[in-house]
């Protein structure tokens, strides 16, 4: 009797509309898909996490690395990170560093949108291209252009600023002092994250849809005021995500700094979060203080994220 | 959607089945070099291409295995020796390393005992002090390949217009270069932060960098005949030389080359390993690349001198020069030893010596022949200094502390205040 009904039940049910029932049954098979994916992950991400965060807790040295025992030490290492200035001098001007490189990333990046939609065929598509290619550009053949751009003897920016009438910039030397150091550094950075920047707003700028735009012509609105009040707030989710983005980037910039250090100067008053870490851990051969301080980055990143988070999902419950 | 799902299916499943595809089996280590295949690192570009091949054929003759040398930049070579080293599938089998680094990764087990066939390589007449820093109570790890010494290159032109001549203190020297320099020229152009030609005046005054105090390493830059060997450096650097505080890898022969711009050089004289001979002279285009240039040495505008002391005599300067072992994780053991035995013969040492590379049998030294410049080598190398055989050691150059620590003595810092400073930072690393 069962048998009857629930075959009954089963013949009957292709005729009817989709319910919710059926659709979640039909949904175990994408799930089963999802386990493989979600086991790479495990595997790739979730191990080295794993691995990161016991040896944070460890002595673990060179002789850790050749197979001795290493002590567990538990937050120690935190505590040393915790009270060590150098460590705190490296955050700030990482933090300042991000911050003002993102916001400057942006900024170009924007503009360089709104650009797009304003001029003609010819002119976006050059536009277009010449950004492809900074943006294809691997990072090392890039950097010693820039480098040799920067170069104390030979460089071409020298040669060009000592030019200006007045200008004394013969040999100045770029990379030996922190603060042109890091000025050179984001404008580097900037250069190769406004292409991802300026494509992403474009898209977003292409969504603006032309009646609303021409409501508010009609209504009296300039360009300016179409900008700030129609086009960045249909934007603004585009906006937020690449500035999110964008700071994550930028506090991890590793490879730029490495390489400017080789070319500058390798001193502590010019690292980075990653470059510090790198220091720590492959230089003076200190993994678990190393581990530390990636822990911290992450939990750095993650906050920085989570403000940020919210703000979308507020955004979204709104809309 | 579900074709979408597929897609995703079948990228992952194909991502898990490359990944288990990466392992392989290696042949297990029968104990004979027969056909092993081994790999060489070499750091940098010091070893020149006869000498590695000649490495390459005589390996395939004695084993029929093939030997492939991979070369390593010296900048990274210590991160990539530690994450390589331990792992028998990426070690090298046997590697180059810098002498200084030997005592950290000899004291870490990173290498084979070679203490059974030290004496068929060379025994007492390798180069004793890169044999000691090699060395774990008493037996050997890491044996002397090469070593270089240090010494001065000078614009005979420039010293003679300004009636100077060779100087036989280090204060003299420190007065002459003074007074050689002007806004376009350094008289001695020495990086800021270059503490490998720097040390050269700490242990000139009777100074180290660090000294073992019972078990214990400590830094030594406070003593007061360091901090009076860093104030004469400190003097000179500010006097003598145009280069940023923060150069510490410069390539200096750049500078007492005619530059081919302006057709002066930029420096009067410089420090520099003896190899870089190759490199200065008149400048001509080379004939065989339109593109590059090479440098003939020219006796009545170049000439050598070595660093005088601080009573005259030989200043000691820094004992650069490298180490080779065999690392212990290697599967080829047998293959490995017997390249050793390859670069410990007479030929290979002799051909060291012939490219101007301090062979490590010192029976060979002849071979570096008896022009100005191996004798220039020879003389400088003899009072030369190693950099303590601290366990630390190569923490300590990992983590830039000396570049940073002598770019702010450079840049004219209170000398005593910074060396207590860094002293505590070298304190924390060598031990």
């Amino acid at each position: 009797m069962t048998e009857t009904i629930t075959r009954d039940v089963a013949a009957t049910e292709p005729a009817k509309p989709r319910t919710p029932a059926g659709r979640r049954r039909f949904l175990s098979v994408p799930h089963l898909l999802l386990i493989p994916a979600i086991l790479i992950l495990l595997v790739g991400m979730g191990y080295p996490l794993v691995w990161q965060v016991i040896t944070s807790m460890q002595e673990f040295g060179i002789k850790q690395q050749f197979g001795q025992p290493a002590d567990f030490v538990g937050l120690q290492n935190y505590i040393d990170l915790a009270t060590d200035p150098t460590m705190w001098q490296v955050v700030g001007r990482s933090l300042a560093f991000c911050f003002i490189t993102a916001t400057m990333t942006l900024v170009v990046g924007l503009l360089l949108a709104v650009l797009m939609t304003a001029v003609g065929r010819t002119a976006r598509l050059t536009l277009q291209i010449s950004l492809l290619l900074a943006w294809a550009m691997p990072v090392v053949a890039a950097m010693t252009v820039w480098i040799w751009l920067f170069d104390r003897r030979r460089g071409v920016v020298n040669y060009l600023l000592d030019m200006i009438p007045g200008v004394d910039m013969n040999r100045f030397s770029w990379l030996s002092n922190p603060l042109t150091f890091f000025i050179v550094a984001s404008i580097i950075v900037i250069w190769m994250s406004v292409p991802f920047v300026a494509f992403s707003v474009y898209a977003g700028l292409t969504q603006v849809s032309d009646e609303v735009l021409e409501a508010a012509q009609l209504d009296g609105a300039n360009g300016a005021k179409r900008l700030r009040y129609i086009i960045m707030p249909m934007i603004r989710p585009v906006i937020m995500i690449v500035l999110l983005l964008q700071l994550i980037w930028d506090l991890r910039v590793f490879t730029q700094i490495t390489m400017l250090q080789d070319a500058g100067s390798k001193a502590s008053e010019f690292d980075l979060l990653g470059t510090y870490i790198y220091k720590l851990g492959a230089g003076s051969q200190d993994f678990g203080m190393a581990s530390a301080v990636s822990i911290f980055v992450l939990a750095l990143t993650l906050a920085i994220s989570w403000f940020y988070v919210r703000a979308l999902l507020k955004e979204d419950e709104q809309s | 959607m579900k074709r979408k799902y597929a897609v995703a299916a079948i990228a992952t499943a194909a991502a898990l089945v490359l990944a288990g595809c990466s392992a392989t089996g290696e042949p297990a280590d029968d104990g004979s070099a027969d056909g092993q295949d081994i790999t060489l690192w070499l750091m940098g570009g010091d070893t020149p291409d006869e000498l590695r091949d000649y490495l390459k054929s005589e390996y395939a003759d004695a084993t029929g295995g093939t030997l492939t040398i991979e070369e390593q930049g010296w900048g990274d070579a210590v991160a990539k020796l530690t994450t390589a080293l331990p792992d028998a599938a990426n070690t090298p089998d046997v590697t180059e390393i810098g002498n200084t680094w030997s005592p950290t990764f000899t004291n870490a087990g990173a290498f084979t005992d070679l203490s059974d066939m030290y004496d068929e390589l060379g025994g007492d007449k390798l180069l004793k002090s890169f044999v000691e820093v090699g060395e774990v109570d008493g037996a050997q790890y890491a044996l002397p390949y090469y070593f270089g010494s240090r010494y001065n290159f000078y614009r005979k032109d420039i010293w003679d217009a300004a009636g100077k001549t060779v100087p036989t203190t280090l204060g003299e020297f420190g007065e002459t270069v003074k007074s050689l320099r002007t806004d376009a020229q350094s008289g001695f152009y020495v990086g800021g932060s270059d503490w490998r030609n720097g040390i050269s005046w700490i242990f000139a005054n009777g100074g180290e960098l660090a000294v073992k105090d019972g078990d214990e390493w400590v830094g030594a830059l406070s003593s007061d005949e360091s901090v009076a060997g860093l104030e004469q450096f400190q003097d000179l650097f500010t006097g003598a030389s145009n280069a940023p505080v923060t150069e510490f890898d410069s390539t200096p022969w750049v500078n007492i080359n005619n530059n081919d711009a302006t057709g002066v050089p930029e420096a009067a004289t410089i420090i520099a390993p003896g190899w870089a001979h190759w490199s200065i002279g008149d400048i001509t285009p080379d004939p065989k690349d339109s593109t590059k240039t090479v440098a003939t040495w020219n006796d009545d505008v170049f000439g050598t001198f070595v660093l005088p002391g601080v009573d005259g005599g030989v200043a000691p300067v820094f004992a650069g020069g490298s180490n080779i072992a065999v690392s212990a994780a290697s599967k080829n053991q047998a293959g490995a030893k017997e390249l050793m035995k390859i670069i410990f013969s007479e030929e290979y040492q002799t051909l060291l010596g012939e490219n101007g590379l301090g062979p490590a049998n010192l029976d060979y030294a002849s071979s570096l022949g008896d022009d100005q410049f191996a004798k220039a080598l020879i003389e400088s190398a003899a009072g030369s200094k190693l950099t303590p055989a601290a366990p630390g050691w190569a923490a300590v150059e990992g983590a830039g502390i000396l570049e940073e620590f002598f770019g702010k003595v450079s840049g004219g810092g209170d000398v005593a205040e910074l060396a207590a400073e860094y002293d505590e930072k070298l304190n924390e690393l060598l031990n």
